[in-house]
């Protein structure tokens, strides 16, 4: 980029130097000339030259001025900016250092009242400072966040305890009612670590807003919070639910050992991403008494929802969905149709066997012969043995398709 | 002739100025954006964890497609990095493009590899595959080698392309280093996607060069001890972080490095994949997809990511650095033409009214003019008196905006990713940009022309690459 303000430099050099070396050095033009004259023709063409006008000699000290400001702009922004990069980095240094020294003493801080049972109706003169400063009850909210993750009962309530008897709750409460959308989330943070249900109304609001990542932090935090109904918020989801909030979601799931709802009764929302993210966790969490519910999706008019319930049924080896995915396969779309081979794969049921022949003698699509191929060996003895007659075919040459799927390297 | 003289100096002060205020516009603008676009990035980021993708069980699948040719003195280092990145569900296809070392055997000696009955499905077209190659030993087991006959970088892309059974590609140079989050982060823009389908994502390279290297990973962070090099960090950071960031929120990026770049499998199988047509192979592709999703009628997005996910080795000498800037020009003449249909075309939106044509005159052009305009003016020299004092004000002022840019970009950096440690670096960094515009611009001026006459005279080839490697402390992997 910078060598391209080089070429302006140079560029610049020679109109100028042109304009004014013509001026000064009279470079005399004949005014009844014929170039002189298509010269001035341009000239009124393009509205009297409005850039030369800047260069005539009258106007010349502006100019000057404009360039003399930029260099002198350009000279001073450099020395600041020298200034600030040394001086950000020694702070920015410095900072981490403090940081780190303040969080492992309010640990120990934590730890101590924790542990001593005796003193946890009196918050100690220690812990109340620290929580009239600003800076130092960031750092004090940030360790609560940490260490109630690996805290349970008693320990858990107590922490949030002091949490309400140090006010951080208003606070916390006061970011969530924040306008800017990052002291938000850090408010809805806070109080779903710290189970806080007082601004879930805030939450609930934030579901629908343009902000992709506040909208995720809402949807988490009421996943946290919602004891009754936790999965509430995707009856009434209207934006595309996007992979990675349904990651999240997920996540949190996981990792805080939630209760996992029944997925199948979200299988005929009008949201058809709030579709295929509980097609997804029936997938993951094996709910495998919705099979009806997704063999019935079979017939949806999404294709991105039929290619994620046919990748269920075999994931979840689903027998009695064989025949629906046999019946629906010349329906779809290419990339379909590969999903449900792979699904008859995982299912390896020797009903499809007949299918899958006429699939590799059918098609003529290489991807779908070999994935047809690969459900085929998967079937045992049967498969085996119907490998063994194509290989020894004369109807098509399937030698090289049937080698490459009986290498159990690939 | 005195005529001609004055109508072409006439000429000159009112184009030259309009593309003057354009440039230095643009500059400001793209800084301006950039910075924008950097601050909701990072804070929107400062939320993500991204530890919560590597085991989870939605993400996508990804092959790493790895090119090389004649890399035997760090492929199987690097290698091993490849396979050791932080993701779930990738293989990594490294692709011996008819190497005239010993690669392959190096390879095969580390990794324990043997052929495979592969039926090799040519959906683009691709030179002869002569084997793939698969390891015996389970930990490899996402491990795919290729060995093809030598086709060129873009052929070998597209016949990794080919044997990827995944959902995204991420393709590399087998000798850049990635960070071990590479993928995790290139991916995430995958699954953000709404209405609009992302179909490829570009990530930010950095120099590895005078770096410490351990294991195929970036152990030490140093500033390039050559000034050839060090001067592309400053490139590197100004074009990156101050011009594609702009670019990728403004919808007009025309260019993911071909040293990293992650993109939708099907979309570049659909497009036909990458170019053997051109040296520009990566902004070629890139163009094309874009063309192919505004002409099917599909929403698409291209997305950039700031963060420094790749490591690669510069150019330290003139010859080599040389060669590689004729290979860009030619590649972006070669796209900016192939694809003409776009320019200022209303149907490709932003893309058409301002990515392409700010390639097609800062870009292409500028060097060019810029030629022109510096042959001029030393005709002006020789036959006319220019006006010295203001000619050397004007060049103060171009000069000290030149510099106060890069040093701001060296503020973009540090109030981002501060990846230089020592203030000694940045400082080096600094007086580097100092230096630039007197020992490197001139250059870079020079290699463009050079890379244009290449082009009229029909040259395609991507000329000789030398690498010096990387000094690597630690030792082979074992079978």
């Amino acid at each position: 980029m910078n060598s391209r303000l080089i070429f302006v430099l140079i560029l610049l050099v020679v109109q100028n130097s042109y304009v004014f070396s013509a001026k000064h050095n009279s470079v005399e033009l004949n005014p009844t000339s014929k170039a002189v004259r298509i010269l001035d023709e341009i000239r009124v063409k393009t509205g009297n030259g409005i850039f030369i006008d800047v260069f005539d000699f009258e106007n010349f000290s502006i100019f000057m001025k404009v360039l003399i400001i930029v260099i002198v702009y350009s000279l001073i922004s450099m020395i600041l900016l020298l200034g600030f990069i040394l001086f950000h980095r020694n702070q920015r240094e410095t900072e981490a250092k403090v940081w780190q020294i303040l969080k492992e003493k309010y640990q120990l801080l934590l730890m101590d009242y924790l542990f001593n049972e005796e003193g946890l109706n009196h918050v100690p003169e220690k812990i109340n400072k620290v929580a009239a400063n600003t800076y130092k009850r960031r750092i004090l909210v940030e360790e609560m966040k940490d260490l109630i993750i690996n805290l349970s009962g008693n320990y858990a309530d107590n922490l949030r305890d002091l949490f309400y008897k140090l006010d951080l709750d208003k606070d916390s409460m006061q970011k969530a009612l924040s306008k800017k959308w990052h002291i938000k989330i850090k408010g809805f943070r806070e109080l779903a670590f710290m189970n806080l249900k007082s601004a879930n109304d805030e939450i609930i609001r934030c579901l629908d807003s343009n902000n992709s990542i506040l909208r995720m932090e809402a949807q988490l935090a009421l996943v946290r919070l919602n004891d009754t109904d936790r999965f509430a918020f995707l009856d009434h989801l209207q934006r595309p639910f996007t992979k990675w909030e349904q990651m999240n979601v997920h996540e949190m799931i996981v990792s805080h050992n939630l209760e996992v709802p029944e997925f199948q009764k979200w299988l005929n929302s009008g949201n058809n991403t709030v579709v295929i993210f509980s097609l997804n966790m029936i997938k993951v969490f094996r709910q495998v008494q919705a099979a009806d519910h997704v063999i019935a999706l079979l017939e949806n008019n999404d294709p991105e929802i039929r290619k994620t319930a046919i990748s269920v049924l075999g994931d979840l080896e689903i027998k009695k969905a064989v025949f629906y995915l046999k019946h629906h396969y010349k329906y779809e779309i290419y990339e379909n149709q590969l999903a449900i081979l792979v699904s008859l794969n995982k299912i390896s049921d020797e009903s499809a066997l007949k299918f899958l022949i006429m699939v590799i003698d059918k098609e003529d699509d290489v991807q779908l012969q070999i994935e047809a191929a690969k459900a085929i060996r998967d079937l045992g003895d049967a498969g085996q043995k119907a490998l063994e007659k194509l290989m020894h075919s004369n109807y098509k040459n399937y030698l090289i398709i049937i080698k490459h799927v009986l290498d159990k390297r690939i | 002739m005195q005529h001609i003289f004055n109508i072409l100096g006439w000429f000159l002060s009112n184009i030259v100025l309009i593309i003057t205020i354009m440039i230095f516009s643009a500059y400001v603008l793209l800084a301006i954006f950039s910075a924008i676009t950097l601050r909701i990035y990072l804070r929107k980021n400062s939320y993500v964890d991204y530890n919560s993708l590597i085991l989870a069980p939605l993400t996508p699948s990804i092959s790493v497609v790895a090119p090389a040719y004649n890399e035997s003195k760090t492929i199987v280092e690097n290698i091993r990095a490849l396979l050791s990145l932080y993701y779930n569900n990738f293989e990594v296809i490294v692709i011996n493009d008819g190497s005239t070392d010993d690669s392959l055997e190096k390879v095969i000696k580390a990794y324990d590899l043997e052929k495979v009955n592969y039926f090799f499905d040519y959906r683009i077209p691709c030179k002869r595959i002569r084997g793939v190659y698969k390891s015996k030993n389970r930990s490899f087991h996402n491990l795919t080698f290729i060995d093809k006959l030598n086709g060129g970088k873009a052929d070998a892309l597209n016949a990794g392309i080919n044997v990827s059974g995944k959902e995204l590609i991420c393709s590399i140079d087998v000798d850049s280093i990635m960070e071990p989050d590479a993928l995790l982060k290139m991916v995430k823009p995958f699954l953000e996607e709404t209405d609009s389908k992302v179909i490829g994502t570009g990530g930010v390279l950095r120099i590895a060069n005078s770096c410490d290297i351990q294991g195929g990973r970036i152990k030490r962070i140093h500033l390039p001890k050559r000034f050839l090099a060090r001067v592309q960090v400053l490139e590197y950071t100004r074009a990156f972080l101050m011009g594609r960031m702009a670019w990728s929120r403004l919808d007009g990026l025309l260019l993911i490095s071909g040293a990293l770049g992650m993109f939708d499998r099907e979309t570049v199988i659909k497009c036909g994949g990458y170019s053997t047509a051109t040296v520009g192979e990566d902004m070629e592709l890139v163009v094309r997809m874009r063309r192919y999703m505004v002409e099917q009628g599909k929403k698409y997005k291209i997305i950039y990511i700031p963060d420094p996910l790749c490591w690669t080795e510069v150019p330290s000498t003139h010859r080599v650095l040389g060669r590689q800037r004729n290979r860009w020009t030619r590649g972006t003449v070669e796209t900016l033409f192939k694809h003409k249909k776009i320019f200022l075309n209303p149907r490709y939106k932003k893309f058409g009214m301002l990515g392409y044509p700010y390639w097609f005159f800062f870009e292409w052009l500028a060097p060019i003019i810029e030629f022109f305009a510096l042959v001029f003016f030393i005709f002006l020299i020789i036959f006319g008196s220019p006006n010295w004092p203001f000619a050397i004000l004007l060049f103060a002022f171009v000069y000290t905006f030149a510099v106060s840019l890069s040093v701001w970009a060296i503020l973009f950096e540090e109030m981002t990713y501060h990846k230089y440690e020592k203030k000694r670096d940045v400082l080096k960094l600094i007086g580097t940009a100092f230096l630039e515009p007197f020992l490197f611009h001139p250059l870079t001026v020079v290699w463009a022309i050079k890379g244009n006459w290449d082009y009229l005279r029909g040259k395609r080839g991507w000329g000789k690459m030398d690498r010096e490697g990387f000094s690597d402390s630690s030792s082979p992997p074992g079978k």
